[in-house]
């Protein structure tokens, strides 16, 4: 089905956060999962495959021990930690590369490296094993797929243009993927109660008059 | 006359601006979306037509109405329905009203409209498309309703003081746009001239709307009366204007858009600013504002609220009306600074209704100061989300400090600072406010307490010293990323954050409410709870055959008839 970005980024956002991610990391997942579907790649897919892994029951475990060397964790890194790190720490990239060991859901980090650009001014590139993408803050030059799972990927500046996909307007998560999110969005939602149902909402006076 | 565009006074102090009370007294101005629309439709000279109005004698059909601007074409598709009272509600949980609407991107084929005739009279069960930029739904006044079409179908006009008590024939239950429920993204109309400003599509869907129920209740009369039904009169029917309720799902909205807020409150604060550094009114200045003072004290005997909370207010704003007219007797505002004088003096005189009609109506004379700032009132800052990370934890405190420098000494654990949170209930996904120690709904709590986060992260960041950067502390604490997200949102907009207590036991949402809707243009705030209030749209407008560049702006100051 089809879907507005904003549809997209509301029901991302729930998802992250009822998945077990704080509120923060919920705004850019959000952000980053609409930015993917409006460079016509599949964020939802991406986005679902994640929360899938359940990271955040454990979130130390999965973002870098600090932003100097390699990037690395205990186990796989969540791109939730690693890519505010690097929207974060944008100015290391004017220093040298950055190269991170063992990320999941590698795509989502595109849009932090996108961020990263617009802060340095300059197009910024993301080798994710064998594939690359470029990105100048606005365009991203891709192939349509990513892995799951990244042994290795270095981010750096390029000098190379980037040579835009077309912007979309809409997002068409597959059905399994955008259920994926609906339940995991569903986990933010109080039950509700006759009393809730009066008193949360403040009804109470009649509406024939 | 040259106006002198040099401001010496100073905008207000946000601490002083955003505090919740205040804010709930807000009135609307020169920067109304409303007005920014009818000046626009007007100067522009928008054509207007009704291809189709296929209604039956019983009220159920369809309708459309096309505005046609000088690039683009728009289109409310109206569904009218036959509602039994015991589903009438304006709550969001309801499922069925007395019409359903949605404003098309263009003029709509056959095609489009048999699609949205399946959907939109659904509202949220349906879907609709990236043709559609907003959709809506309206229920009658039962009482006002039952008496024009009773006046209309005996041949008579309707009692104009009845009118003038309700205000309105329908009132909307809830306009979405922006991308609900399949519509276009605003990113779709956004660059558009006419769909700059902030909410214009919506205030366009209900303008339409207001003609169209206008329509509606001449249909139903004159199939009651045949022959003998009479033709409203158009001096009554502009008295009609449309109503609309409106709960809780406004609240978060001013919290979750801090830019936007920011931009309108600061807009008007500029306003303010620019008008009271006005060195000396000429004449006709002066007679424009006692003008526009007398008819605002027309409108605002009209204004009727059952509910204790606005009652008061109300009794304080009519207060008010009568000492700045004492003010006004004394002042014939010849002298130097004229409405730095008027303001000030309203500081120490009247309560804060009174003190913010008085902001509000100083802007009326001058458009050359104020209308060109309703161009900084969208929020297109798309970049202002990303942080900062280099930004020392030091700097970060001191942001803090100054935004939220009240909330950091209250016990945020007592009980009467934390006593609500606000939650998303399962059903309908609507936005509620609930008692936190009476009800299980803390752990779906919803981020609308900043000023509470913002005093736990400035607990947490006190243990890092002053020079490492922000980066590494939101590594170790994600948890604080919305916060310090905000607090960096803050130096460039001051005004976008609220300086009281979102989730104290006192709160009232409808601050919030009234706050949001002034800026619509909305008058007669008549709150049904704490958290819940009606309002006023567009009465006393031009409907859009009468639109002319003389009555486009003012229609919101009645004339008295007489």
């Amino acid at each position: 089905m089809s879907f507005s970005l904003n549809e997209m980024e509301a029901t991302a956002k729930r998802a992250t956060r009822g998945a077990g991610y704080c509120w923060g990391q919920a705004e850019e997942a959000a952000k980053a999962t609409r930015w993917l579907c409006a460079q016509g790649l599949d964020g939802a897919s991406s986005l679902a495959a994640l929360l899938s892994l359940g990271f955040a029951s454990n979130p130390s475990m999965h973002r870098p021990k600090g932003a100097s060397g390699v990037w690395t964790g205990e186990v796989a890194l969540c791109p939730l930690s690693v890519g505010p790190l690097l929207s974060d720490s944008a100015h290391l990239l004017d220093e040298g590369h950055i190269e991170i060991h063992d990320l999941a859901a590698p795509a989502l980090l595109l849009p932090f490296a996108s961020y990263a650009a617009r802060a340095l001014n300059c197009a910024v590139a993301v080798e994710i094993d064998q594939i690359e993408a470029i990105t100048d803050g606005v365009a991203l030059s891709a192939p349509d797929r990513f892995p799951a799972r990244a042994q290795r990927v270095v981010i750096h500046r390029s000098a190379d243009p980037v040579s835009p996909c077309a912007q979309h307007t809409r997002a068409n998560p597959t059905d399994a993927d955008w259920d994926t999110l609906t339940t995991f969005a569903h986990r933010t939602y109080a039950p509700a109660t006759e009393e809730s149902r009066l008193l949360g909402a403040g009804a109470g006076l009649s509406d024939n008059d | 006359m040259e106006t002198q565009t040099e401001t010496q006074i100073e905008r207000r102090d946000p601490a002083t601006v955003m505090r919740l009370s205040r804010l709930g007294s807000l009135h609307q101005c020169r920067l109304s979306f409303m007005r920014q629309l009818t000046r626009r439709l007007a100067q522009e000279n928008w054509s207007f037509t009704r291809p189709v109005f296929d209604i039956d004698a019983n009220g159920v059909g369809r309708a459309v109405y096309t505005a046609q601007g000088p690039e683009r074409a728009y289109s409310l598709v109206a569904f009218a329905h036959d509602l039994p009272p015991e589903q009438r509600s304006d709550r969001v949980i309801a499922e069925a009203w007395d019409a359903t609407f949605t404003l098309f991107d263009g003029i709509p084929t056959q095609a489009d409209i048999d699609r949205l005739s399946r959907n939109v009279p659904l509202q949220e069960a349906g879907r609709v498309s990236e043709s559609e930029l907003s959709l809506s739904r309206a229920n009658r006044s039962v009482r006002l309703w039952k008496h024009v079409v009773d006046a209309l179908a005996a041949g008579q006009q309707p009692d104009l003081s009845q009118i003038h008590q309700v205000g309105y024939l329908m009132r909307t239950t809830a306009v979405y746009g922006s991308g609900k429920f399949g519509a276009a993204d605003r990113e779709r109309v956004a660059n558009r001239p006419e769909a700059q400003a902030p909410f214009q599509v919506e205030m366009l869907s209900v303008f339409l709307t207001r003609t169209f129920v206008r329509d509606l209740v001449q249909h139903m009369a004159n199939a009651k009366g045949g022959d003998q039904a009479a033709q409203l009169d158009p001096e009554i029917a502009r008295w009609l204007g449309i109503g609309n309720s409106t709960g809780l799902g406004m609240a978060p909205f001013i919290v979750n858009h801090p830019v936007l807020f920011n931009n309108w409150i600061m807009a008007r604060e500029e306003a303010i600013a620019r008008v009271r550094s006005v060195a000396t009114a000429t004449r006709d200045e002066v007679d424009q504002f006692r003008n526009l003072f007398r008819r605002s004290q027309l409108s605002i005997s009209w204004w009727q609220s059952e509910h204790p909370i606005q009652i008061k207010k109300l009794a304080h704003l009519n207060a008010d009306l009568k000492a700045i007219a004492a003010y006004l007797d004394d002042d014939d505002l010849s002298g130097v600074s004229p409405w730095d004088r008027l303001v000030s003096w309203s500081e120490t005189a009247l309560s804060e209704e009174g003190q913010e009609f008085v902001a509000s109506l100083i802007l009326e004379p001058y458009p050359g100061l104020v209308d060109g700032l309703t161009s900084c009132m969208a929020d297109s800052r798309t970049e202002a989300f990303v942080i900062n990370g280099r930004m020392s934890i030091g700097q970060a405190c001191g942001l803090i400090q100054e935004t939220y420098g009240w909330a950091l000494d209250l016990d945020w654990t007592a009980r009467e600072h934390c006593a609500r949170a606000w939650y998303v209930s399962e059903e309908k996904l609507e936005p509620r406010l609930g008692e936190r120690f009476e009800e299980p709904i803390e752990a779906y709590e919803q981020p609308l307490a900043p000023a509470r986060d913002a005093a736990a992260a400035y607990t947490a960041l006190s243990g890092w010293d002053d020079s490492q950067t922000i980066a590494e502390f939101l590594l170790r604490h994600p948890e604080h990323r919305h916060t310090i997200r905000r607090v960096q949102l803050a130096r460039s907009a001051p005004y976008g954050e609220i300086r009281d207590n979102t989730i104290g036991e006192k709160v009232l949402p409808i601050d919030m409410l009234r706050a949001k809707l002034s800026f619509f243009g909305a008058t007669h705030f008549d709150p049904r709870s704490d958290r819940w209030v009606r309002i006023c749209m567009y009465s006393g407008a031009p409907y859009p055959e009468e639109l002319t560049a003389e009555n486009a702006d003012l229609w919101v100051y009645p004339q008295d008839p007489a």
